[in-house]
């Protein structure tokens, strides 16, 4: 290939790569306005919404359960902060083509982009929900230790399930619509037979088996690991989240570029 | 410009007739099978106006919306050669919590401009929709009018070769229709292609010098505007008799 021709094959991989990133922030940015609202209590509510939604469990394990352990709020904190994104990515994956009807019934763009955008959006308030697990650190006195530098490694983990959860789930609801709530508990359910409440290394011997099949442990345990334990996490905590995620994308992107085809028929 | 050459787009109906999916389709039972669009074969060359002419029903949106790329054809294949800007419902797109600077900002990189141009062009957006201080209100607080103003000032924004239009250049006051009857008669004349559907036939025929005639998916008819019409005409009055 010609010096010429390779210059012009990568400035139109860059353009095409730049319109995608362009096209992202643009749905992104629109559903956050959407969600959070104008004005000065965007910021009030963004920070304020992550307390609002797993605030309940803390108080109900904590306070009203008085569970016993190494720091069982912080502990708690670890798992429902990864599960709280994971869950939203499913929940508003499986309404995220009918949330974006006017645009899909009235436009063409890239509509495999959507899945994407969303677990981006809720990415928003998972970052803001951060401030749950600083304030269980001050509360139980836990001081951060060099395994924080682990972090980005753990939360590029926790958003690729969430992206891959996000494709299967928007297909679910647009082909299961009135199964949607469904959906939803089952992957509730997998945080009560995952190590949520309780961590894996107070669960049962003959129980830690089983609860490592559920690809969230990794992600609640790499959470402690980080936080309240101070250590690296182990290789099988982040790997089998990815090769779960990864095994999701697989299967489903493909699926979803062929079925959004037909998206604007569906919802029109 | 625009080829289609056996051209159909197809619905899969299930339960309580609701649309699926081929994938769905796959999984769900499906109870019947319906061609929105079948065997349309019609070339639109540059300079254009093009009327849509036919019932309710027979298929007019659904072309428009093929030609918009929102559909894919099921069948045959269809070739669309230029930037594409639509006015396909009245909400054009729009987001009602947003406000109309947001909304044309963010259509704009959806329409395929990248974020700073979409920026660079917002005064000028706003300018063309004539909607002054309410640009800076949220889309929800706009008249069905106003949402029309700035649906058409967003989508043009592209500077498009080929507008398509459906009935929603009926809910413009008079004052923009004529705007907007320029601007694709500027199209036209500059080696554009409007498509425009609709039942204000004087409009079209202002508009457009070709008709095409839709009747359940078929193209019926296909010819200078005067003499579709005619046929469009004759053919309601037997169905009526």
């Amino acid at each position: 290939m010609s010096p010429a021709r390779t210059r012009g094959t990568v400035t139109r991989a860059l353009a095409s790569l730049r319109g995608t990133f362009d096209l992202l922030i643009s749905l992104t940015a629109s559903d956050f306005r959407t969600r959070y609202g104008h004005g000065p209590f965007l910021l009030v509510r963004w920070l304020l919404e992550p307390f609002a939604l797993v605030g309940v469990y803390l108080v109900l394990m904590v306070v009203v359960l008085d569970r016993p352990g190494n720091a069982p709020g912080l502990s708690i904190a670890c798992a429902i902060v990864p599960f709280q994104l994971v869950m939203n990515a499913v929940t508003n994956g499986m309404g995220s083509v009918a949330v974006r009807r006017p645009i899909i019934a009235n436009m063409a763009f890239r509509r495999s982009l959507i899945p994407l955008s969303s677990v981006l959006t809720e990415s928003a308030s998972f970052v803001a929900s951060f401030a749950i697990i600083a304030t269980m650190m001050i509360l139980y006195g836990v001081s951060p230790t060099p395994a924080l530098l682990w972090l980005p490694v753990v939360v590029g983990v926790t958003l690729t399930v969430a992206a891959g959860l996000a494709y299967p789930a928007s297909l679910f609801g647009v082909w299961f619509r009135e199964l949607r709530p469904f959906g939803t508990s089952v992957v509730r359910i997998l945080f009560f037979i995952g190590p949520g409440l309780v961590p894996l290394a107070e669960a049962s011997e003959d129980a830690r088996d089983w609860l490592r099949l559920n690809p969230l442990t990794g992600l609640f345990e790499s959470f402690r690991d980080v936080f309240l334990y101070g250590q690296s996490p182990a290789a099988w905590q982040l790997l089998s989240p990815l090769v779960f995620a990864a095994l999701l994308l697989v299967v489903a992107v493909p699926l979803y570029r062929r079925e959004q085809r037909e998206f604007a028929k569906v919802i029109t | 410009m625009i080829e289609a050459r056996d051209a159909g787009v197809r619905f899969l109906f299930g339960r309580h007739h609701r649309v699926l999916t081929s994938g769905a389709a796959r999984i769900r039972r499906l109870d019947a099978e319906t061609w929105g669009l079948r065997s349309l074969d019609f070339t639109l060359s540059p300079g254009q106006g093009v009327a849509l002419l036919g019932p309710s029903g027979s298929g007019k949106t659904t072309l428009l919306r093929l030609l918009a790329g929102i559909y894919e054809p099921d069948a045959g294949r269809i070739h669309v050669n230029g930037k594409v800007a639509s006015l396909l419902s009245i909400d054009a797109g729009l987001l009602p919590v947003l406000t109309g600077r947001q909304n044309a900002l963010y259509l704009g990189v959806l329409a395929g401009l990248s974020r700073s141009e979409s920026r660079a062009r917002l005064d000028d957006v706003k300018e063309r929709s004539g909607l002054g201080e309410y640009f800076e209100r949220p889309v929800s607080s706009f008249s069905q009018g106003m949402r029309a103003r700035l649906g058409f000032a967003v989508a043009d924004q592209v500077n498009p070769r080929i507008l398509l239009l459906d009935e929603v250049h009926e809910a413009f006051d008079h004052e923009f229709r004529a705007i907007l009857e320029r601007r694709a008669r500027r199209l036209v004349e500059a080696g554009g292609v409007v498509v425009a559907a609709g039942h204000d036939h004087p409009m079209l025929e202002r508009l457009c010098d070709r008709a095409l005639y839709l009747s359940h998916g078929s193209l019926r008819a296909d010819g200078a505007f005067a003499d579709v019409q005619r046929q469009y005409f004759e053919d309601l009055h037997a169905h009526a008799d």
